[in-house]
């Protein structure tokens, strides 16, 4: 009997230690999240103290960026201003703020997301109607060296098309080419057999090497350098001529050159032929004339025997 | 003007001879022909970046091409003189046309590098040989007292052609590629035809006198035969020996500010346009320099060869200053000095081979070109990569352009040698001392014009030249 009383004493005791315990648990659990993309973070933070800057931001992978702009402010300084973000020339949607002015400066911050090419481009903060403007200029690491005149090449021969980042600049991730067709860029991929295009990728220099050239392969030809962010595009002309257009000034020049011999040589004879008629004409001098005429480019030595 | 007139042989000769006529002519042939050779030559860098990124070769592998053309024309300049002396000077300056041309089209196909060392460097090089000296020696034979202006007038050739093919080049080969730029400058380069054609056709030749004297063509006379060719027996000469030695020290210093002027002058802190700027004001006064000094020289205040030692001493000053100058920083020094340096350097070289007749004698001008070409080559070829090496070793050019500089003022010395050199008047020019017989006795009229020279530093050289030995074009 004494054991069964122990058995609902240690139960009544577990009852009032469980309430308690559950008394105890924590408060409400917080809603479930929205899953964040873990992105970094960076900030890049100007101070203006004229009208206008712009800034130049290169970008490589996506980014939580906070820009912040900082403004000395103009003669009258108000104690508030407006501000707000602009995007490529649209106003950011509720970006309007009013900024106090904070031991004589005006300040404005903003994060933003860049995840994908769509979201670079150009950011302005502005404030008050247009007084100040900082403009932050987002992009990818840009190609610098850009070759406006067209690679040359031959029909059948190969054309080798070149691109190369800055030293100075990130390497990117790996590089494309694409073919202009019409307004379209058609991606070239490397085919086996038979090899028409071979790519050689090398970190920060690629080369596009087209065999068998025909006509058709004339035209734009894009580079792309891939970031993770984005790719900076860089174009190049390809030329490809027939070997009959350099033979046109060849043949003019070699029937330049064949006349001016023909000339020098025919004024010589005609020159000769005049002193023959108007010399003495003893038999050594038709001799001495004869052999002179004779000693043309044609012949090789020229072995005469002078008669005196 | 006619000057093929059936007359009695030293008569007819010496009216080609003196100055005028149809030398001016030849002066022309050799003004385009030199800018073919010499003024292509420095051209050909533009072909060396695109030959770069389609072989895929290194600068230096590249840069050979040119380095092997030059060492070709110098390398067959006796060739050409011997061809010359055997045969006649206008077939061997047609063919060496055909060959620079040749070289150049066949450069045009080729699908590696070696090919263009076979056809640029070996062929064009030999063809160019064949070209430049026969031209020289042909006009300078055809001139006694303009001698320094005409070859002053006929060098300034390179540095103007420099100045028009480098654009021109750039824009041929952005138009037709490489290829096709080769193609057409291959058909330029037989333009050099058409100026071998105005050569005088010679109506004597060395041939039939040797062939006469020597007894068949057993192995010894063969050797002699080409020897006489060649010259060989300059070698044994003094004086031509102590020029020889004195123009090659010349040159192991005079194209060093050529390649290392521009370096040098962005290391001393200037940019890219005003160190290209210097060489270009250097190399219009080194236009200037060579016609200035040629007709100075033939004004005959003063003997050339003194001229010569001034104007290679000068060089050699200027180039010793050349790192002074900027050393102190100062642009307007750097540049003043680098036009007396171009002056300078234009006028020695216009007076180095108008001396050479005064030397040899004109009847052996041609086969000492030949020589001298070939030996000064090698000093070239030695003065750039000296002065390289100086540069990589003391970090600056502060000692290469000293040495370069001290190179030709020991030539300037060595030059100051030669005998009779402190003289007031020239010397008479040495007399072939192997005429045979029969030569002498077939030229009565030219015997009693070696007896009696009435000016001995112009006419002597005037009869000598029309000894039958002579090239005369």
């Amino acid at each position: 009997m004494s054991a069964s009383w122990k058995q609902i004493l240690f139960q009544i005791l577990l009852l009032v230690s469980c309430r308690y315990i559950n008394t105890k648990t924590p408060g409400p659990t917080p809603p479930p999240l929205v899953p964040i993309t873990s992105l970094p973070t960076d900030e890049r933070s100007v101070i203006l103290e004229g009208e206008s800057h712009t800034e130049k931001v290169e970008l490589l992978n996506p980014v939580n960026l906070a820009l912040a702009c900082t403004w000395t402010g103009n003669q009258n300084k108000q104690p508030n201003i407006t501000g707000f973000w602009r995007k490529d020339g649209d106003e950011v949607e509720n970006s309007q703020v009013t900024v106090q002015l904070e031991g004589d400066q005006y300040k404005l911050k903003r994060v933003f997301s860049i995840v994908s090419e769509e979201s670079l481009g150009s950011y302005s903060c502005v404030f008050g109607s247009e007084e100040a403007k900082i403009e932050f200029v987002l992009a990818a690491p840009q190609i610098g060296e850009v070759r406006d005149k067209p690679i040359v090449s031959y029909v059948g021969d190969s054309g080798v098309i070149a691109c190369k980042m800055d030293e100075t600049k990130p390497k990117p991730i790996t590089w494309n080419w694409y073919k202009a067709n019409g307004t379209d860029k058609e991606q070239i991929f490397a085919v086996a057999e038979p090899p028409r295009h071979v790519i050689k990728n090398e970190e920060r220099k690629t080369k596009l090497v087209v065999y068998n050239l025909t006509e058709a392969d004339g035209g734009l030809y894009y580079c792309g350098a891939v970031y993770a962010i984005s790719t900076t595009m860089s174009h190049v002309e390809l030329k490809v001529i027939s070997f009959q257009e350099p033979l046109k000034p060849f043949i003019a020049i070699l029937i330049e050159v064949i006349v001016l011999v023909a000339g020098i040589l025919l004024y010589e004879r005609c020159q000769s032929k005049k002193d023959y008629t108007a010399g003495n004409g003893t038999i050594e001098q038709t001799n001495t004339m004869t052999q002179g005429e004779n000693n043309g480019p044609e012949e090789g030595s020229s072995v005469r025997q002078r008669k005196v | 003007m006619t000057n093929v007139r059936p007359k009695a042989e030293g008569q007819s000769d010496e009216d080609e001879v003196p100055d005028g006529g149809w030398g001016w002519v030849l002066v022309g042939a050799l003004f385009v022909s030199t800018s073919l050779v010499f003024g292509l030559m420095r051209s050909l860098g533009i072909f060396f970046v695109e030959f770069v990124q389609y072989f895929e070769e290194s600068a230096q592998a590249i840069s050979w091409i040119s380095s092997t053309g030059l060492a070709a024309q110098q390398f067959f300049s006796p060739l050409g003189a011997a061809l010359c002396n055997a045969y006649d000077a206008r077939v061997v300056v047609m063919t060496g046309g055909c060959l620079a041309g040749l070289g150049l089209i066949l450069a045009s196909q080729a699908t590696c590098l070696v090919h263009l060392y076979l056809t640029m460097g070996l062929i064009s090089g030999l063809g160019w040989g064949l070209v430049f000296t026969p031209m020289v020696a042909t006009v300078m034979a055809n001139f006694t007292r303009r001698r320094a202006l005409v070859l002053g007038v006929g060098f300034s050739s390179i540095g103007l052609s420099s100045f028009a093919f480098n654009p021109l080049f750039q824009l041929l080969v952005e138009t037709y590629a490489w290829r096709g730029a080769l193609l057409i400058l291959g058909a330029l380069s037989l333009n050099i035809v058409p100026c071998g054609a105005l050569i005088r056709p010679r109506r004597r030749s060395k041939a039939p006198a040797k062939l006469d004297s020597e007894s068949g063509s057993s192995r010894a006379a063969v050797l002699r035969r080409v020897s006489s060719y060649l010259e060989l027996s300059l070698l044994l000469e003094r004086p031509y020996v102590t020029y020889t030695l004195a123009v090659t020290l010349l040159n192991v210093g005079y194209f060093v500010p050529y390649f290392h002027l521009v370096a040098h002058s962005r290391q001393a802190g200037f940019s890219e346009y005003q160190a290209a700027f210097v060489m270009s004001a250097a190399g219009a006064t080194d236009i200037l320099g060579r016609v200035a000094s040629g007709w100075f020289s033939d004004l005959g205040h003063f003997r050339s060869i003194h001229l010569l030692t001034v104007w290679t001493a000068l060089a050699g000053v200027f180039i010793m200053l050349l790192p002074v100058s900027s050393s102190a920083g100062s642009y307007a020094a750097l540049m003043a000095i680098s036009l007396f340096y171009g002056f300078c350097s234009g006028a020695l070289t216009s007076l180095v081979f108008a001396v050479v007749p005064m030397i040899v004698g004109v009847e052996r001008v041609m086969g000492a070109l030949g020589l001298l070409q070939l030996i000064e080559s090698g000093a070239g070829l030695l003065g750039t990569p000296l002065s390289g090496l100086l540069k990589d070793i003391t970090g600056n050019y502060m000692a290469s352009f000293v040495v370069a500089g001290g190179f030709l003022v020991l030539g300037s010395l060595t030059i100051a040698t030669l005998p009779h050199y402190f003289s007031c008047k020239e010397p008479p020019p040495p007399q072939r001392r192997s005429l045979d017989e029969k030569d002498e006795g077939l030229h009565p009229e030219l015997e009693q014009m070696h007896s009696s020279p009435s000016d001995p530093n112009h006419r002597g050289v005037n009869e000598v030249s029309s000894n039958p030995q002579e090239c005369v074009g």
